[in-house]
């Protein structure tokens, strides 16, 4: 506990409340308001057990005490979560902190405070379709199988229905 | 019954004898598969997620709405295409305000989102519209005293709200759809430990697989069984890649379940690509094709 105090009260801003109203702005995000800090999502979170920085439920506090410098960044604890659901399926408040923290990211992402391969992952969405390359190796090893190729996928479809077009 | 499979990137562009597993196997327990061209990836629901949760459930909406014209239940072969595809289908079916959103983005390519479809994964569709015994119908050579320990991966199971699978704290699914191809599932301390995959500081994920291999080893199992290629990518190179990093040594065979039906069903172990895999099952063949 004495760990967890020093790092919540090391945020130089202090509390910041219009943070929830950031948060609450994004998908999901406003299920943070939920959270009573009964810490049912600790015990069995994977990351939790096996990191000495990662705790859903301070993850949620320092969401409701606006401590935004440390939870939007690309050095955050967020980035450590395995996104088991497994939290998800221990809160009794149906917080579903999971999804505060994919909110969390998303937040990230959006103020280009994300890691960078984060960005990665998406735009090979947006310019290929796929989040793999295809290699002739694995072409020909689909045909030995009797597989049919794989086809190009319309990209220009979604870009066109994000607005990226 | 027909059915839509969804197969995904990592399946398709890098473990493509999984997805020769999955045609062989399920159409000899009765599924039809009837393809849909078009998909995307679906889209990955760790960091693609993480970038815009709203163009997570457009290009998500999209990949159901392909299927929905076909109208038969999508089968996904992959957890985070589980995940992803359940995930989306659900919040859109329960918030018609979120529904319509999607919707608007969808227009603009001429599709619609419904919901007038299911999305399962093809373990859970095989327990449950076809039954345990229809599998051991299927099965010619049994896998009999063939130790398997099972690995769930997170999204068979989680979001339970979601899923609707399985106890996700009790699960027996992946035992008894074993059990019907007469092999040993072994239920270690680390089953439901998931792979780690998503994490960004390595120390973590490195710890989880190890205690899981470890795990494994102490109970004498054959090999790995699970049924998600990130997972498999986890453990089998992962396996090599941790054995070298920590000086350890693992000979753990990682092998997708889809594989060892196929090969209870009479396929070779060539026709399923067991020779592809990064640990050597030359051990596990011996036993197999026995």
């Amino acid at each position: 506990m004495g760990s967890e105090m020093q790092s919540v009260r090391s945020e130089k801003a202090g509390l910041n409340f219009a943070f929830r109203e950031k948060l609450n702005s994004v998908a999901e995000g406003f299920r943070h308001n939920y959270c009573y800090q009964c810490g049912a999502c600790v015990a069995d979170c994977p990351a939790g057990n096996y990191s000495e920085v990662f705790n859903p439920r301070l993850i949620l506090l320092k969401a409701i005490l606006g401590f935004e410098n440390e939870l939007i960044s690309a050095e955050s604890e967020i980035w450590d979560c395995t996104n088991c659901y497994t939290c998800s399926e221990r809160c009794p408040q149906d917080v579903r902190p999971i999804d505060v923290i994919i909110a969390l990211k998303n937040i990230c992402v959006r103020e280009r405070k994300a890691p960078q391969f984060v960005g990665k992952v998406y735009e090979s969405v947006m310019a290929s379709g796929i989040t793999t390359k295809m290699s002739s190796l694995v072409a020909k090893r689909r045909e030995e199988f009797g597989l049919r190729p794989v086809k190009d996928v319309p990209v220009e479809e979604l870009k066109k229905m994000i607005g990226l077009d | 019954m027909k059915y839509t499979p969804f197969f995904g990137c990592m399946m398709t562009t890098k473990y493509p004898q999984f997805e020769a597993a999955v045609r062989k196997s399920v159409t000899k327990v009765g599924m039809e598969l009837v393809d849909v061209e078009g998909f995307s990836c679906c889209p990955d629901p760790i960091y693609f997620h993480a970038s815009n949760k709203m163009d997570w459930y457009t290009v998500a909406a999209r990949n159901l709405s392909l299927a929905e014209d076909v109208g038969h239940d999508i089968i996904t072969t992959c957890s985070g295409c589980t995940a992803t595809l359940s995930e989306v289908n659900l919040a859109l079916r329960e918030d018609s305000g979120l529904k319509d959103e999607v919707n608007k983005n969808l227009k603009k390519i001429g599709r619609e989102f419904k919901g007038s479809i299911n999305v399962r994964h093809a373990v859970t569709v095989l327990r449950d519209d076809f039954g345990l015994d229809k599998i051991t119908e299927t099965v010619i050579r049994p896998r009999g005293g063939l130790k398997v320990a099972v690995h769930y991966g997170c999204h068979l199971l989680k979001p339970s709200r979601v899923m609707r699978v399985d106890d996700p704290d009790r699960p027996t699914i992946l035992e008894n759809l074993l059990k019907a191809i007469g092999a040993e599932p072994i239920h270690h301390e680390k089953t439901l430990l998931c792979c780690g995959r998503a994490c960004t500081t390595d120390s973590i994920p490195d710890q989880m697989v190890m205690d899981i291999l470890e795990n494994i080893q102490a109970h004498d199992a054959d090999c790995m069984g699970l049924i998600c290629p990130t997972c498999f990518d986890e453990f089998d190179v992962g396996q090599i890649l941790l054995g070298r990093k920590y000086q350890k040594k693992f000979e753990i065979p990682i092998v997708y379940y889809f594989q060892l039906l196929a090969i209870a069903q009479g396929c070779d172990t060539g026709e399923v690509g067991l020779h592809l895999h990064k640990v050597s099952l030359d051990k596990l063949m011996e036993k197999v094709a026995a």
